[in-house]
């Protein structure tokens, strides 16, 4: 009770102040952008919106979604093709932009107050370099959608802000710190063996003889002045102020060597290792350049000690790089960390996309996939699986499409429309006060569709208004997460949408829906992925019909149950039974053996003629869909990976 | 020659450089107006260009791409042979995307004046004609995108306002599925004979064209389908019977298929056609004799399947020769109006190819493999093919980059302002600079420089070598630059027939592959030193000073060249039998030959990971094919992984 008082209290000073810009712009004020200029400040901000909210939505702008057209969704995709098609939409493509907007549930406004934000990013490298380049694939119709929404691409490249997923922040830790134990402990510039540079030429031997007197002199009056012997003082000694400079190194004297040639400071080296016992010779990194130094040692444990502080500094300063370098994984991290409800509109690539750029590399297994969402994010709720999976959303949609737009315009009119809900008929609506740093609004709408700030803005007002409608009281003070009436609901994510095929973050288990969500559907004949056989590779000119046929010629009329084409240059042969998926490919491989004349009449010949044709079972299907090759065309995609699979895999299809 | 030029003159560079800004503190950097085109002035200024190439000698030419290399390997290094370096080349031109093509037509003209015309087009290739993205998808180097983002290069005008384009292979399938009716195109070859089937398929159509055509007369071109003859009834149900198998799923296709025949075909324009359907290109080629020989008024013309090939041929029946006349220049017109909307920005490339203009740039392999496969066809798989391919669009290019090596030191430059400033600070060469073009944008907006920086650094380069470009139009075999035209920049070619090697392989020996070695299995970011250190104490053999020698390519694999022969194959069995350097073996070291590299290379398998890829392709099998090539072992060029 104190604490809501306390907050109220606090809010009345921002509150006045938005009274002030209320009046002129209501419902017009710009979304919160947030580059790499004003990232720290935002950060500091959202860190504490997120702290407060109840609920966080989120929303991803993609370069692209597949990477070749036979990457897309199909019936006869299995649940873990399904997953492997969006792992690798998920490895490939870049996130541009990052919708997050914190939803608050204030008690005595009786309103939602949220804070959306709309962040640029782009996969800039700021550390490491172990010689791979950030790359990332642009799908042409991704990036032309983008563009037809006037998505900034120049404040993305330029002002995007960077990131490190945490096995990337890991192996640069461990190159750094592998680099900085290698370095021997003693002292790495004395110790090394370096090859003398011979003194040939006359240049050389004048500029030693001059540089030796000259170093010595700096010495010599050092050592006076520690003495308390000070004839004269040490900016008068030298001559050529510009290259020799007097300073301290770490609270040691030291001379800065500024102006030579890199020649002349290996010179300037040799002599310092020959001719001075307490002097040393210290390259140290200053930005982003070398600076070299003489720095004057007591002894042997002063230097070690020197060296020991200079490494240990160097460290702090990678460290700090690195740490700078993580850049927009802090709100990952603050989303993780805080165990919010993400809720995100039809989000399984959303999620994977954020799994793999800020936390890892995929796994390979949609289990194990599973198991590390469960570990990140422990509570994602799909508003899509929402809105089609309750009846009550259902009627409230008048079985509409469930898209993002639709949904919002139907569901929350009073904000889509832009007319405030004040003393308006909307009795069972819930109000969404948006505020950007201090400007607020009642009935704000920037209209930017397809922008991720505003989509995540979309997704939330959806998901407010569908508790509100699923009876559920925001005022009590149990968190959403335990919410009884959410709990059918929360981690369940379409792993494809066409297809109605759910997977439950909770158990790991997969279902398809039955077709009573998208009645359009057609009920197709049960697939059997036993009884599927691919073939890529066929002469262009044939059609699935003339595949059928020559199949059924052999193995008989009701053999092949369904074909279906991948694409132009592949087809699924459903078989009626598993057996004839063998019996096809063994068939094949003989008929492919034997070049004999009688097999030009064999029904197959046209099928393998050119000698290109493939076939493989439904595991290397599999296989070649979680290659990272991605070939426009199934028939080269099959190829080009299936040289990479060890030879078992390829004598499983032989035989 | 070259010795008398070099001498630094003081006050050579007073003449025309008034197109330099002075920025008050920071550096130089020449701001020539260049002609920045996009989607809405791209008409107009194909006009222009047209204009400045055909009155211009020379044509430089530079692109911005979306990136060059995925991975360290990648890179085209100087243990590549030619053909290596091409599936590298061909492996980046696929992946990547080009975003501006400047052009530069340029003239040089006595007293050392160049005079240009530079424009700079700005590229998105995307689905104009709404027929499936010619480009599915390409790949972007963020370093890349990020370095040009530093040099102001406007994203958004790119990919909002960029012309669009198809290459030659692509306008032909989108012309083919557009299914728009072609006729001038289809050139017919004499048949050499017919056969039975032929003859019987020719009298066929020609009966039935007959009897259309009578049938359209006598009713004067109106109601052409309703008067069908005995004949062609009985042709009809022939065909229905056809589709009806054909059909047998698809109700809705044989409904309008049966629509179609009935009413005789569809109405061209206002002039009555017949569609008469084909199996195979033979019948399309009989057809068209058969009309063009026995049916004066008619015009045929054949329908693309979507997908390809021929599905149907139209007869359109005109009423009089000049009414047939009419149609085709009709046809043709559309023909063109249509290619060219589908063409886009390769309509310049088209110009500068039918031009027949040298062609300057400044890496041609990188440049013309990716001009190769966006704008011409799909890159083929050997070298030879490209080489051919490229020659019958593009028959005269010049490499500045081969007259660099002319000029001792200067291939050690890599960029252009720095080989530019190299040039004016080492020889005598003044140079006036006209561009008589006003730029129309603001400065920050101006891109394209590079493609004058080529050209200036080709006339200067032509002036030092005292080579005279414009001799060359009245006497071809005199002494011009045709040595250095149609050479690619790779750095173990061997069309090189020329003495002048020498001048600049100073700094390199000159080494077989075959003693040449992949080594992996190593700890990782090891150093090149440690690593033959390692190496030359694990045996005897490898003990004497300059046996071999050890690169790094990468963090996970090293280069090993022996410098004495037969040594490698001592080495590889040692190392695959595991007797002599058992400490290595241990350790988990690998080798494999060159041919290993080149299968990988030729597999256009291009992972990440060098060493893994050698690993896969050295197990799967063991063949040593001796082939004598050369690669030149330069440690200038060799990527040092300490200093990166």
């Amino acid at each position: 009770m104190v604490r809501v008082f306390l907050r109220t209290l606090t809010r009345i000073p921002s509150y006045c102040l938005s009274r002030a810009t209320f009046s002129t712009d209501s419902s017009s004020f710009a979304i919160k952008n947030v580059t790499k200029s004003n990232f720290d400040s935002s950060l500091a901000d959202l860190r504490r919106h997120i702290r407060d909210s109840d609920f966080v939505s989120i929303d991803l702008e993609m370069t692209g979604v597949t990477s070749s057209p036979w990457r897309e969704s199909f019936e006869f995709d299995r649940f873990d093709i399904r997953y492997l098609k969006v792992k690798d939409s998920a490895e490939k493509f870049a996130v541009v932009q990052f919708g997050v907007c914190p939803f608050r549930w204030d008690p005595t406004k009786q309103s939602f107050i949220a804070h959306p934000h709309n962040f640029y990013i782009f996969p800039r490298q700021e550390v490491g370099d172990d010689g791979s380049s950030y790359e990332f694939l642009c799908q042409t119709s991704s990036v032309d959608f983008l563009a037809k929404y006037q998505f900034d691409f120049n404040m993305c490249v330029k002002e995007g802000i960077s990131y490190l997923s945490r096995a990337q922040e890991d192996d640069v830790r461990l190159q750094l710190h592998s680099a900085y134990e290698n370095e021997p402990s003693v002292s790495p510039f004395t110790a090394k063996q370096s090859k003398d540079v011979p003194l040939l030429r006359m240049a050389d031997i004048l500029f030693v003889e001059r540089l030796k007197n000259k170093i010595s002199e700096w010495r010599d009056d050092l050592l006076q002045i520690r003495n308390g012997v000070s004839r004269r003082t040490l900016e008068d000694s030298n001559d050529s102020i510009d290259q020799f400079q007097t300073i301290f190194f770490r609270t040691h004297p030291a001379i800065k060597l500024n102006g030579f040639t890199s020649r002349q400071l290996r010179l300037i080296k040799s002599i310092v290792e020959k001719s001075f016992k307490d002097l040393t010779f210290i390259r140290a990194n200053e930005g982003s350049c070398f600076q070299q130094f003489i720095v004057y040692i007591d002894s042997k444990r002063d230097l070690e000690l020197l060296m020991k502080e200079f490494k240990e500094s160097r460290l702090k300063e990678a460290e700090m790089k690195i740490e700078a370098a993580i850049g927009f994984r802090h709100v990952i991290d603050l989303l993780s960390s805080e165990q919010k409800l993400i809720v995100g509109h039809n989000c399984f690539l959303d999620i994977a996309h954020i799994c793999r750029k800020f936390v890892g590399p995929l796994p390979s297994d949609l289990e194990e996939y599973v198991a590390l969402v469960k570990k990140n994010f422990p509570f994602i709720i799909d508003t899509k699986i929402l809105l089609n999976a309750n009846d009550t959303l259902q009627l409230k949609m008048k079985k509409t499409s469930t898209s993002l737009a639709k949904a919002f315009a139907v569901l929350c009119p009073h904000i889509a429309s832009g007319v405030g809900s004040f003393g308006s008929a909307h009795t069972n609506s819930v109000a969404v006060e948006v505020q950007v740093d201090d400007m607020r609004s009642l009935n704000w709408n920037s209209g930017a569709k397809h922008e991720a700030g505003y989509d995540a803005f979309m997704t939330g007002c959806i998901f407010a208004q569908s508790c509100n409608h699923l009876g559920i009281n925001f005022t009590s003070h149990s968190m959403l997460t335990k919410e009884v009436k959410l709990q059918s609901y929360i981690n369940l994510l379409y792993l494809s949408w066409s297809s109605g095929d759910i997977v439950d973050l909770k158990t790991g288990n997969t279902r398809t829906e039955s077709s009573a969500f998208n009645g359009l559907k057609i009920q197709q004949p049960k697939i059997l992925f036993p009884n599927i056989v691919l073939i890529w590779g066929f002469p262009s000119k044939l059609k699935a019909q003339e595949i059928k046929e020559s199949l059924t010629k052999v193995f008989g009329l009701t053999s092949v149950t369904s074909i279906f084409h991948l694409d132009k240059t592949a087809v699924f042969v459903q078989f009626s039974k598993p057996e004839l998926v063998s019996d096809f490919l063994k068939l094949k491989s003989k008929i492919e053996k034997k070049n004999d004349a009688i097999y030009v009449l064999h029904p197959f010949s046209d099928l393998l003629e050119g000698g290109l044709t493939g076939a493989a079972c439904y595991e290397v299907y599999k296989e070649i869909c979680g290659s990272p090759i991605s070939k426009p065309l199934f028939a080269d995609q099959a190829e080009a990976s299936l040289q990479m699979i060890p030879r078992q895999q390829k004598l499983l299809e032989k035989d | 020659m070259l010795t008398m030029l070099r001498r630094r003159f003081l006050c050579t560079q007073a003449s025309n450089f008034s197109f330099f800004n002075h920025k008050p503190g920071g550096r130089r950097r020449p701001q020539w107006p260049i002609k920045q085109v996009t989607k809405s002035n791209f008409s107009d200024s194909l006009h222009e260009i047209n204009n400045h190439i055909s009155n211009s000698d020379f044509v430089a030419i530079s692109l911005q791409n979306t990136g060059s290399y995925s991975s360290l390997w990648h890179r085209i290094l100087p243990f590549d042979t030619s053909e290596t370096a091409y599936l590298k080349a061909k492996y980046a031109a696929e992946k990547f995307q080009i975003l501006q093509f400047a052009v530069c037509p340029f003239s040089l003209r006595a007293f050392n004046k160049l005079t240009a015309h530079p424009f700079n087009f700005h590229l998105f290739q995307r689905d104009e004609l709404k027929i499936g993205t010619p480009c599915y998808s390409f790949s972007c180097q963020s370093s890349y995108l990020a370095s040009m983002a530093q040099e102001d290069f406007d994203f958004n005008v790119c990919i909002y306002d960029g012309i669009s384009y198809l290459s030659r292979a692509q306008e032909l399938a989108a012309k083919h599925q557009i299914g728009s009716p072609v006729s001038s195109a289809y050139v017919a070859p004499s048949p050499l004979s017919r056969s039975v089937a032929d003859n019987v398929f020719v009298e066929r159509i020609k009966s039935r064209v007959g009897h259309w055509i009578s049938a359209c007369t006598r009713s004067d071109t109106k109601a052409d389908g309703y008067k069908i003859t005995n004949l062609y009834i009985f042709f009809i149900l022939n065909l229905f019977i056809l589709f009806v198998n054909y059909f047998l799923l698809s109700a809705d296709a044989l409904v309008n298929s049966l629509r179609k025949l009935i009413l005789g075909g569809d109405e061209f324009g206002s002039r009555p056609s017949l569609n008469i359907d084909v199996c195979s290109e033979r019948q399309v080629q009989l057809v068209f004799e058969m009309v063009k020989s026995h049916y004066e008024n008619a015009v045929p013309l054949t329908i693309q399947a979507k997908g390809g090939g021929t599905q149907s041929v139209r007869v359109v029946l005109t009423s009089s020769k000049e009414d047939r006349d009419l149609l085709e220049k009709d046809l043709k017109n559309m023909e063109e109006e249509q290619s060219k909307r589908i063409r886009g920005f390769r309509e310049v490339i088209d110009l500068i190819s039918t031009s027949q203009k040298p062609v300057v740039v400044h890496n041609s392999l990188n440049d013309f493999t990716f001009i190769h496969s966006k704008f011409l066809s799909p890159l083929p798989p050997t070298l030879d093919e490209f080489r051919s391919s490229l020659h019958s669009a593009f028959h005269d290019i010049r490499d500045i980059n081969h007259l660099m090596k002319e000029v001792g030191p200067l291939n050690k430059y890599t960029n252009l302002p720095a080989a530019i400033s190299y040039l004016k600070r080492n020889f005598f060469a003044p140079m006036e600079i006209e561009l008589p073009q006003k730029a129309g944008m603001e400065e920050c907006k101006n891109h394209g420089h590079n493609a004058v920086r080529i050209s200036e650094l080709f006339a200067r380069l032509c002036f030092i070598l005292k080579l005279t470009p414009e001799a060359q139009h009245q006497n071809p075999d005199g002494p011009s630059l045709k040595p250095y035209s149609n050479l690619f920049n790779l750095c173990s070619d061997n069309f090189h027939e020329t003495d002048d090697i020498s001048i600049w392989t100073h700094n390199q020996k000159k080494i077989s592959i075959n003693n040449l070695a992949f080594l992996w299995g190593f700890r990782s970011s090891v150093s090149a030193g440690k690593l033959k250190s390692l190496l030359s104490k694990s045996h005897d053999m490898l003990s004497e000073d300059d046996v071999f020698d050890v690169q790094l390519v990468d963090k996970n694999c090293a280069v090993i060249v022996f410098w004495k022969n037969g040594l490698l194959e001592w080495f590889l069995d040692a190392l695959g039998s595991g007797d002599a350097l058992r400490e290595l073996v241990a350790e988990g070291l690998k080798a494999a030959g060159y041919e290993t590299y080149k299968r990988v290379c030729k597999s256009e398998v291009f992972g990440e990971d060098l060493a893994a890829l050698l690993a896969e392709f050295d197990r799967v099998s063991r063949d040593h094919v001796e082939e004598p090539a050369e690669a030149y072992w330069n440690s200038e060029l060799m990527i040092n992984f300490d200093d990166l």
